[in-house]
């Protein structure tokens, strides 16, 4: 029965020397391929990519998919007994068309592999891309694109060549981060008084700061209304929450609590006489 | 169950083990800790620390058995938990003659932790120091590839029970210098996790370490061993994850 049904579809042509039963055979030699691909796939992510970077663990995850496929296209091509050299020489025409035309897509597919081998940053980083005023954490270095998170919440979509491109600057990369403000004092104040006050306060109540390095306080400049000094701190890596931003807060308080004082800019007007 | 400690006029709550049946009150430096029963299967937690900063837990218990363990533990929690590695400045140098060894003992920093114990099981409740101003961070090395430390300054003490309750246990250090010349020593970085704590009433010491100045291609190197030492003094409970690092080598000014 099932041999005079393949028997009736072999003599079954549809185009040329293209029998039903090859096309059979095609379909599924193409189902089997793809079933092949999603198993490999799942395995992989299964057994795998747990101990890989989780970009490295995505890439190599589609090159296998689509590798598999591909391999299925080309054994489903043979079997159909298509030959591939006249589509060949009509591809490279083609594919000269749409290299112009798809340009930028090429060159971000490339920057992303490129980003991949040469990893100036990894998911999870905290990264500044100053030529885009973009900071955030990195997401995902995709195919085409990257994903960064901002701070306000939001995700950009940064395509790679511009991401290969831009200078990035890493957060996350060293051990301890320094945070710096400037503070002015006037004229009158004592200005290793007003240093060792403020280190003082410095010292005791930002746990976060580190003792050694020593925070730093450079003499900057001699201000219109004030001596500003330029004060350096160093904190742990994921704790700039806990210095920056109540940096100069922690140095008012010290002044203040010193009677040192802070200056602003005053103007005396004076009103001419009628 | 509930003992007590005088230390400088005031009374103070020793290590150990307390049972919990309705309410339980612990006294240290600068911190007070409070245990409630607020129901039959539930005690409210309530601790405020020397910087004013109170932490409140609510404790579902299963069963009647319930006990408390007040023991010191490493300084590597407060003000988080971000290094297993320990700076030590010397408060003076330590001079080591050539091809010479030596042994002090200095006081190291500690925490104190509160652990619940159900089922021989300890399961740590809280943290807390009673000199926040001696747990800070310090870096070891550059800012691109240093380590980061728990820092503090420290001094020597005369032995083993000159330990400043509450806030420094005493540890042991043994220098060993084999170079051909004299060495002077200011400070001392190592992972701090492989070192365990004992204690005895409000006293604490801690596991040694071991100094080998040495030469290794060229370059004095300090070599940082941890030393076990032989105590009847009870041993603190620790959850910490231990370094697969059980060593440290620090190279010499």
């Amino acid at each position: 029965m099932v041999v005079e049904i393949l028997q009736s579809l072999s003599e079954m042509q549809i185009v040329g020397e293209l029998t039903a039963l090859s096309l059979l055979i095609g379909g599924i030699i193409m189902a089997g391929g793809v079933i092949i691909a999603k198993i490999t796939k799942l395995l992989f992510h299964k057994y795998y990519a747990p101990s890989l970077p989780k970009d490295t663990a995505k890439n190599i995850s589609k090159l296998i998919y689509f590798g598999i496929l591909i391999i299925t296209f080309l054994g489903f091509t043979s079997s159909q007994g298509i030959d591939l050299s006249g589509i060949m020489v009509a591809g490279g025409i083609f594919a000269v068309v749409i290299g112009f035309a798809t340009q930028s897509v090429v060159s971000n597919l490339i920057s992303g592999l490129f980003l991949i081998v040469e990893k100036p940053a990894k998911h999870g980083d905290t990264i500044e891309l100053p030529d885009m005023g973009i900071t955030g954490t990195l997401l995902d270095i995709g195919t085409f694109s990257s994903k960064v998170l901002r701070f306000d919440g939001t995700v950009t979509r940064i395509p790679n060549e511009k991401f290969f491109t831009s200078n990035i600057r890493s957060l996350t990369l060293s051990t301890v981060r320094r945070a710096d403000v400037i503070v002015g004092i006037s004229y009158e104040s004592d200005i290793d008084n007003a240093i060792l006050v403020m280190k003082n306060e410095i010292l005791q109540t930002m746990p976060f700061v580190l003792q050694i390095p020593e925070p730093e306080f450079r003499t900057e400049e001699l201000g219109d209304s004030s001596v500003n000094i330029h004060v350096f701190v160093w904190h742990p890596r994921d704790d700039w929450s806990q210095a920056q931003p109540i940096l100069l807060t922690t140095l008012k308080r010290a002044l203040d609590k010193s009677g040192i004082e802070i200056p602003f800019p005053q103007r005396v007007i004076w009103n001419g006489k009628d | 169950m509930k003992r007590m400690s005088d230390n400088s006029e005031t009374i103070f709550s020793n290590y150990g083990i307390y049972d919990l049946k309705d309410d339980l009150e612990l006294l240290l430096p600068n911190t007070s800790i409070k245990f409630h029963r607020i129901s039959d299967n539930a005690f409210s937690y309530f601790r405020k620390n020397s910087e004013g900063k109170i932490v409140e837990k609510i404790i579902p218990v299963q069963s009647n058995d319930l006990k408390i363990e007040l023991a010191p533990i490493r300084p590597l929690n407060h003000p988080a938990r971000r290094t297993s590695h320990i700076f030590l400045k010397f408060d003076k140098n330590i001079h080591l003659s050539a091809n010479s060894a030596a042994s002090i003992f200095i006081h190291c920093p500690i925490e104190i932790g509160i652990f619940l114990i159900h089922d021989s099981i300890h399961d740590s409740l809280d943290w807390i120091t009673c000199n926040s101003l001696n747990s800070r961070f310090g870096l070891y090395g550059s800012p691109d590839t240093g380590t980061l430390c728990k820092y503090a300054e420290v001094s020597s003490a005369t032995d083993y029970s000159d330990s400043n309750s509450y806030f420094e246990g005493v540890m042991q250090i043994v220098l060993e210098n084999n170079l051909s010349s004299s060495q002077s020593i200011s400070k001392v970085v190592f992972p701090i996790t492989d070192n365990t704590l004992y204690y005895e009433d409000s006293k604490t010491i801690i596991d040694g370490i071991k100094i080998t100045m040495k030469k290794r291609a060229a370059v004095n190197i300090a070599d940082v061993n941890t030393t076990s030492i032989e105590t009847d003094w009870s041993m603190s409970p620790t959850w910490e994850d231990k370094t697969a690092n059980t060593h440290m080598e620090m190279e010499l000014e």
